[in-house]
């Protein structure tokens, strides 16, 4: 069984991705070429809905953070939703919950890109 | 005489990052059986994944035909768990200290895994030991903590 597959599903002018599995060094590839797909078409409204994620390691924080800047210079944002125990608790160690606004729901997330645009960090 | 203490434990895995998935159960395991529950026993399997990830890509510079050895001693008050190698030392204190928001504007990632392996661990420290790299992780027992002590 591979150990991470990444749908992704478009909405509007949101692209969802879907990691189902373990991301780390292993596996970050496939997930940094999903994520790169979409701003390849140039779609910088991105929500990484995580209810099949198990597992993330520094890997794939790397690959969220290495793209961030590129996403929000061209008015968009990566939104979390949906983060298990195990990987809200590895967001909230590295202090990612203070780079990244994170929403209980996917449907929560998506419908933040249409209160008015706000990006960047969340507020405190 | 007395004998030195021997790992509970002793996991050699190659070089590669296909075995991380395996380190990670094996230390939740290990974790679970030393008294940790599975919340606190899942950090500990990231520590170590972390630790691995670190020997494949800078040690060994991303060789895969290389060991790596794992030795998990389950002691009375923590669980210390030893990733060993026979690659390039690094210098831990040459890693950049991390700063999430430099991180972000100048696309920089490295450095996270030592950040998550210092914050989910006690202690995490480096040796040298008979011509191998040792890092030494060292996690306090849920039991041996006293009232409100620091939790993963």
């Amino acid at each position: 069984m591979s150990e991470l597959s990444v749908d992704t599903r478009e909405l509007e002018e949101v692209v969802l991705l879907y990691p189902h599995g373990f991301i780390n060094a292993h596996t970050v590839r496939l997930f940094e070429g999903e994520i790169q797909k979409a701003l390849d078409r140039r779609q910088y409204n991105i929500v990484v809905s995580c209810g099949g994620l198990k597992y993330i390691a520094s890997a794939g924080l790397g690959a969220l953070m290495g793209v961030i800047e590129e996403v929000r210079t061209n008015g968009g944002d990566i939104r979390i939703a949906d983060l298990n125990e195990t990987v809200r608790n590895i967001f909230e160690i590295l202090g990612f919950n203070h780079l990244y606004r994170i929403f209980p729901s996917e449907l929560e997330a998506i419908l933040s890109f249409r209160e008015g645009g706000e990006t960047g960090t969340p507020r405190a | 005489m007395r004998r030195a203490p021997r790992p509970g434990l002793v996991l050699r895995v190659p070089s590669r990052t296909e075995f991380l998935a395996l380190v990670r159960d094996v230390t939740r395991r290990m974790a679970e059986v030393a008294g940790f529950d599975p919340a606190q026993a899942e950090p500990l399997a990231l520590a170590v994944d972390e630790a691995v990830t670190n020997v494949i890509e800078h040690a060994y510079a991303g060789a895969g035909d290389r060991a790596i050895e794992l030795r998990y001693w389950d002691e009375a008050d923590d669980l210390r768990i030893d990733v060993v190698d026979d690659g390039a030392t690094v210098d831990p204190r040459s890693i950049p200290q991390v700063d999430l928001e430099r991180y972000a504007s100048e696309r920089r990632t490295g450095g996270l895994g030592m950040h998550l392996m210092a914050r989910i661990m006690d202690s995490v420290t480096f040796r040298r030991a008979a011509r191998r790299n040792v890092c030494c992780l060292v996690k306090r027992k849920p039991a041996a903590l006293p009232a409100g002590g620091r939790r993963p």
